[in-house]
């Protein structure tokens, strides 16, 4: 320490000693402080760079291989879904995690003692996110289709509007798995295993059973929504969204709202 | 402007805090003793609202923390140094603080030279070294410009120019009528920082007040080249004494009650020589801590750096 350091700090005491005199923190200015927060670490940024690399890189599978993939319109954006559900997700865990795993949460609370607050923020930014990476897979999507078509092959333009909306409620579903699972196991290593593992353990498990892959394995109910077979699986799309999503994303709430943080 | 009133808390089990109650007032600074597992952290953890007290309450400015709107424009708070996203910077880390106050950024820069981490700013805090996260964090507790500070071992990791710095900043800080509560586990870092004084053992607070008081002598001690005067002079004054360590003479002082000018006095009144006579050492505190410290020896070593 150099001596310049020593000198007395002069700083001035909050201007009333009254502890209400200033206004509760906007929830916009939560959401854009969580948004820096997830997104202004070199770890982040790298996760998010590989997001929109493995995006590019599925995209060049359906135009490189024309004879093995559907060369429809469909087809293609299929590749982009693909790429976002496997590392979004692992995007959002890490948005909900990361003030548990670095022990953040002594300070964030700090800041903003009502959890719930932050942690709908922390939501908010996270489904920012998936839309922004949406429009992103869709973009490449067409620069794919677009690469394709100039290279002379003939496209089938089966996408409507109606499967481009499945496609934005795919990638935010898929997003909010990894809210749920990050806001209920608090430890990012555990939270990333359990996102890869669960889908793979319940697509086995599927095998054996019409009942774990109609109801509970989410993969295959998330992709009857994809491609817009609502017919017959309304029920069980929606059984997916309440075990995946909605359960344990009340109990993770629960779990925040309590947990007591040293 | 902190109080608490018996804080209790229970982990599997057994009491880790009982019945801790707690009284800071604007302008002072309280340190908060014990050795380390009293349950020092535990009692602050309540206070701000990380942990649940089983019963007992504590209010800041009268509101509990969990009622404030905007917690950091009142209350600084450090529990963990150690606590913090080891891929910021140091920079990024208080502009965040600063924006969740919401007072101007630009604060950033004046806070991160009065801690002297101007030149490390754009590291990455898991670069810091433990001093330098522990200056960060009072940083970070200063940013909304609050009147009640809260630190949980503040001086942990400082180096001995750091720690006389966070004193006189801490002292600065109560002058201008702000509100401190610190913990430590070193009895002579608290002597030299606070003014009050709670300690704590096991939970529960043994020993409370005015650090003055608190370290006040209960006797004098005399030394005489004739003891058998001085005892006779004693004893017509009414003063009662003891043989005292090192050929000295102890009188209790009797919270006041005998003073050394009585029993300078009375060794006048019979021409008895006095070549000293002064306040015992003070050992009653030291004593206490000590002995509640005694399992782990490491401290007095650590208290006397």
């Amino acid at each position: 320490m150099t001596s310049t350091t020593m000198t007395l700090p002069h700083f001035t005491l909050g201007a009333g000693a009254s502890a209400g005199i200033f206004p509760g923190i906007p929830f916009r200015r939560l959401v854009r402080v969580e948004w820096s927060k997830a997104t202004d670490t070199r770890a982040a940024r790298w996760l998010l760079a590989a997001v929109a690399s493995s995006t590019v890189g599925l995209m060049l599978v359906p135009i490189l291989s024309p004879s093995a993939e559907d060369q429809t319109y469909t087809g293609y954006l299929g590749f982009a879904a693909l790429a976002l559900s496997i590392l979004l997700p692992v995007v959002a865990i890490l948005t909900l995690t990361s003030e548990w795993s670095q022990r953040t949460a002594l300070t964030t609370f700090a800041q903003e003692p009502r959890r719930m607050r932050v942690v709908s923020a922390k939501i908010t930014v996270s489904l920012t996110l998936g839309v922004a990476a949406a429009l992103f897979g869709g973009l490449v999507t067409a620069a794919g289709l677009a690469a394709a078509s100039v290279s002379g092959r003939i496209l089938v333009p089966d996408l409507d509007a109606g499967l481009c909306a499945a496609f934005l409620l795919y990638v935010v579903l898929n997003v909010m798995t990894g809210v749920a699972l990050g806001a209920l196991v608090h430890n990012s290593a555990a939270a990333i295993v359990a996102s890869f593992v669960l889908p793979i353990a319940f697509g086995l498990l599927g095998r054996t059973s019409t009942v774990v892959a109609d109801w509970l394995d989410y993969s295959t109910a998330f992709n009857w929504l994809l491609h817009g077979e609502w017919a017959g699986h309304t029920t069980q799309v929606l059984s997916s969204v309440v075990l995946w999503i909605a359960v344990p994303l009340a109990a993770g709430l629960v779990r925040t709202a309590r947990r007591e943080i040293s | 402007m902190i109080t608490t009133t018996a804080l209790t808390k229970t982990y599997g089990g057994s009491r880790v805090v009982s019945d801790v109650s707690l009284h800071c007032e604007p302008g002072t600074i309280t340190g908060f003793l014990g050795p380390n597992g009293a349950g020092k952290s535990t009692t602050l953890r309540m206070i701000v609202g990380m942990a649940r007290p089983d019963h007992g309450t504590a209010t800041i400015g009268g509101q509990r923390f969990v009622e404030l709107p905007n917690p950091t424009r009142v209350v600084g708070t450090l529990l963990d140094a150690s606590a913090m996203h080891a891929g910021r910077t140091g920079r990024t880390t208080l502009t965040i603080a600063a924006r969740m106050a919401g007072v101007p950024t630009s604060r950033v820069d004046e806070l991160l030279d009065r801690v002297g981490l101007t030149d490390a700013a754009e590291r990455r805090v898991g670069d810091y070294s433990l001093g330098m996260r522990q200056r960060l964090g009072i940083a970070q507790t200063l940013v909304g410009e609050p009147q009640v500070l809260i630190l949980d071992e503040p001086a942990n990791g400082l180096d001995p120019e750091g720690i006389v710095w966070m004193r006189r900043l801490l002292r600065d800080f109560a002058d201008r009528g702000g509100t401190v509560l610190l913990s430590s586990h070193l009895l002579h870092e608290v002597q030299a920082t606070a003014d009050h004084l709670v300690v704590i053992s096991q939970g529960a607070v043994v020993a409370s007040g005015l650090l003055t008081e608190l370290l006040a002598s209960s006797s004098l001690t005399l030394r005489t080249p004739d003891p058998e005067g001085l005892a006779r002079a004693l004893r017509a004054a009414g003063i009662d004494h003891q043989p005292g360590p090192d050929q000295t003479i102890t009188v209790e002082v009797r919270d006041g009650r005998v003073t050394a000018e009585m029993v300078a006095r009375a060794a006048s009144d019979q021409q008895v020589l006095l070549t000293e006579l002064r306040p015992s050492d003070s050992r009653g505190l030291e004593q206490l801590f000590f002995s509640l410290t005694a399992a782990q020896p490491a401290h007095s070593q650590e208290a006397a750096a």
